[in-house]
């Protein structure tokens, strides 16, 4: 478990000498929350202020979803030079390193979540003591899920360069079908098929209860989806560190080269 | 020098014990048989060409890559199925920096001890201990990324050594130093060596598999060769002619057809012979080809490594190894 801390305290220290990089990540849900919203919401029947309160916590999720899996990236920048090596080597149990990455990376995204969970009154979203705990709760949830997303991709890869990849192929089609923009109780019945498969789906639709009191999924459906994901996407991650420097091949190994 | 030799039990000082060591990727074996025994406080090197299993064996010890077949122990712990007890008696430097470059020196150590359950004054202590017994307290508060490459080598020795363990491997450790640097971090290692602590490297540089105890000299996934130094070099027997000639395959030819075995080398011929000196006269006046140039001397760790293998250490990525040819006797 201390070892698992001591990782938490390295990224956080990291996290925390990169403060630009936190400054300049809000902006992109603040352009979804003010710019989108508002322009979409004039046209739309729910109307402008209306429309901002209803993705603010699809914004949230937003936040959550792209913080805590390029947080992940500094795994591959320590798989770079040997620091990841030295951990590795190190009498540290596989599953603290994994879990010490998802929590560092989770808490970071909860940082910023937090900065932005402070415009709520802003955009009409009024919290009260319960509904403050509630959607704490589902940011948790929601950034231990997306941690363990961006740590499984991560743990396999040496180069940062998969990470843009990633971000179009992976994580922009599972936001766009979550629901974070629309009701999905609206959209077409294969959205609707899809977000079931779709972690940050329940995310959103615990977010969006916990603010707003609307959802789609039942909430200990969304709850156990997003434990099941963490929890499996963990035990991926624990496997890959435990193979150390030995590779399915893929990756030939520098012996082949040489050898008759 | 008995490679392979059949299996003796291991002495009661045994730190690492190898046996029969295979590793196999898909379809291309990287090491074909390895027995070893090292004991404590030896300094002990693997040599040998890119490509040769230098790198399997050295992960397989350091619990970064499973075997294949045979069985391998550490301080009498299992390497793959005891991983986690051969990992608190080890420390390794890598090639590469395995520090985080925007911290401090000084937090890369106490980071390091914490990963090894020490507490947090027991770290903070070894961190100030071993930051002033090499010479780093003057760099302890400096990110490490405003270290000098001596220093940053040092840092990553001084990493290794911060949960104080019983075996301390290095893997190209020196890679890019200076000379004097690379001298002062061997005496550094060589001082720790005589204190109790086994040290287990591999090099590119000849001249530092010099003070190793012990060196083996792999190659195409077998010990080839093992011994101290000395021992390596008598074992070669005699000494080592060097030939350029107009055209060193046309004289490889002739000195075939006479019996002489001659490897080729970065451009020239490499001889041995059980007495370089009176056979030197008649070769130059019957070899058919015009000789460009004669050298002559002592066996060095190369030479024995070039005539066991007939090919050099210095694959396409190694560095030139210096002094080599100054015809000095090591």
């Amino acid at each position: 478990m201390s070892a698992a801390w001591t990782l938490i305290v390295l990224d956080m220290k990291r996290f925390w000498q990169d403060r630009i990089r936190l400054v300049s990540s809000l902006i992109q849900p603040l352009l979804y929350l003010f710019v989108l919203g508002s322009g979409l919401g004039a046209s739309s029947r729910l109307g402008g202020a209306d429309y901002r309160r209803y993705i603010f916590p699809g914004v949230l999720a937003l936040t959550l979803l792209f913080s805590s899996t390029f947080a992940a990236i500094t795994i591959v920048f320590d798989r770079q030079i040997g620091f990841l090596k030295a951990v590795l080597v190190a009498p540290v149990p596989r599953w603290a390193i994994a879990a010490g990455r998802i929590g560092a990376g989770a808490l970071q995204a909860l940082v910023q979540a937090a900065l932005l969970l402070v415009l709520a009154p802003v955009v009409g979203v009024h919290l009260s003591p319960g509904s403050l705990l509630a959607v704490i709760g589902a940011m948790v949830l929601s950034a231990a899920a997306f941690s363990a997303i961006g740590v499984a991709v991560a743990a396999r890869f040496s180069s940062p360069a998969v990470f843009p990849v990633i971000s179009n192929a992976l994580l922009l089609p599972m936001y766009f079908l979550s629901g974070a923009l629309y009701p999905l109780g609206m959209a077409p019945q294969w959205m609707k098929v899809a977000a079931h498969f779709d972690p940050v789906a329940y995310a959103v639709d615990l977010l969006r209860r916990a603010l707003l009191g609307q959802g789609f999924f039942v909430v200990p459906i969304a709850v156990a989806a997003l434990v099941l994901v963490t929890a499996l996407l963990l035990w991926s991650s624990v496997r890959v560190f435990a193979r150390g420097e030995d590779t399915d091949g893929r990756r030939g190994p520098r012996a082949s080269r040489l050898l008759p | 020098m008995s490679p392979n030799a059949a299996p003796v039990p291991a002495p009661a000082d045994a730190v690492i014990v190898v046996e029969g060591v295979t590793k196999r990727y898909g379809e291309v074996e990287a090491l074909r048989g390895i027995d070893l025994t090292i004991r404590a406080g030896e300094m002990f090197a693997l040599l040998g060409p890119n490509g040769a299993g230098k790198t399997s064996l050295f992960s397989i010890l350091a619990t970064l890559r499973t075997l294949t077949a045979g069985r391998a122990t550490l301080c009498g712990h299992d390497v793959t199925r005891e991983r986690a007890a051969v990992r608190r008696n080890i420390g390794i430097v890598f090639q590469e920096p395995a520090i985080e470059r925007r911290l401090t020196v000084r937090d890369n150590l106490e980071l390091m001890a914490r990963c090894y359950g020490l507490g947090a004054a027991e770290a903070r202590r070894r961190a100030g201990t071993l930051l002033e017994k090499l010479g780093l307290q003057e760099a302890a508060d400096r990110p490490a990324e405003q270290t000098s490459g001596g220093q940053r080598r040092r840092i990553e020795l001084a990493r290794a050594l911060v949960a104080r363990p019983r075996v301390l491997f290095l893997d190209e450790a020196t890679l890019g130093l200076d000379v004097e640097a690379r001298r002062n971090f061997w005496a550094e290692v060589r001082r720790m060596a005589g204190e109790g602590l086994t040290v287990f490297f591999t090099t590119h540089y000849m001249e530092e598999a010099e003070v190793a105890d012990r060196i083996a000299l792999i190659a195409e996934g077998r010990i080839i060769a093992l011994g101290s130094p000395r021992e390596l070099k008598a074992g070669f027997g005699g000494g080592v002619i060097r030939l350029s000639t107009d055209d060193d395959t046309a004289a490889a030819a002739w000195l075939a057809g006479r019996g002489f075995k001659a490897a080729t080398a970065e451009k020239q011929l490499l001889l041995v012979h059980a007495d370089p000196a009176a056979v030197l006269p008649l070769l130059v006046r019957e070899l058919p080809v015009p000789v460009r140039r004669v050298e002559m001397h002592a066996p060095s760790l190369e030479d024995v490594f070039l005539e066991l293998t007939g090919r050099g250490l210095g694959g396409d990525s190694a560095p030139a190894v210096p002094g080599r040819f100054n015809g000095a006797a090591p």
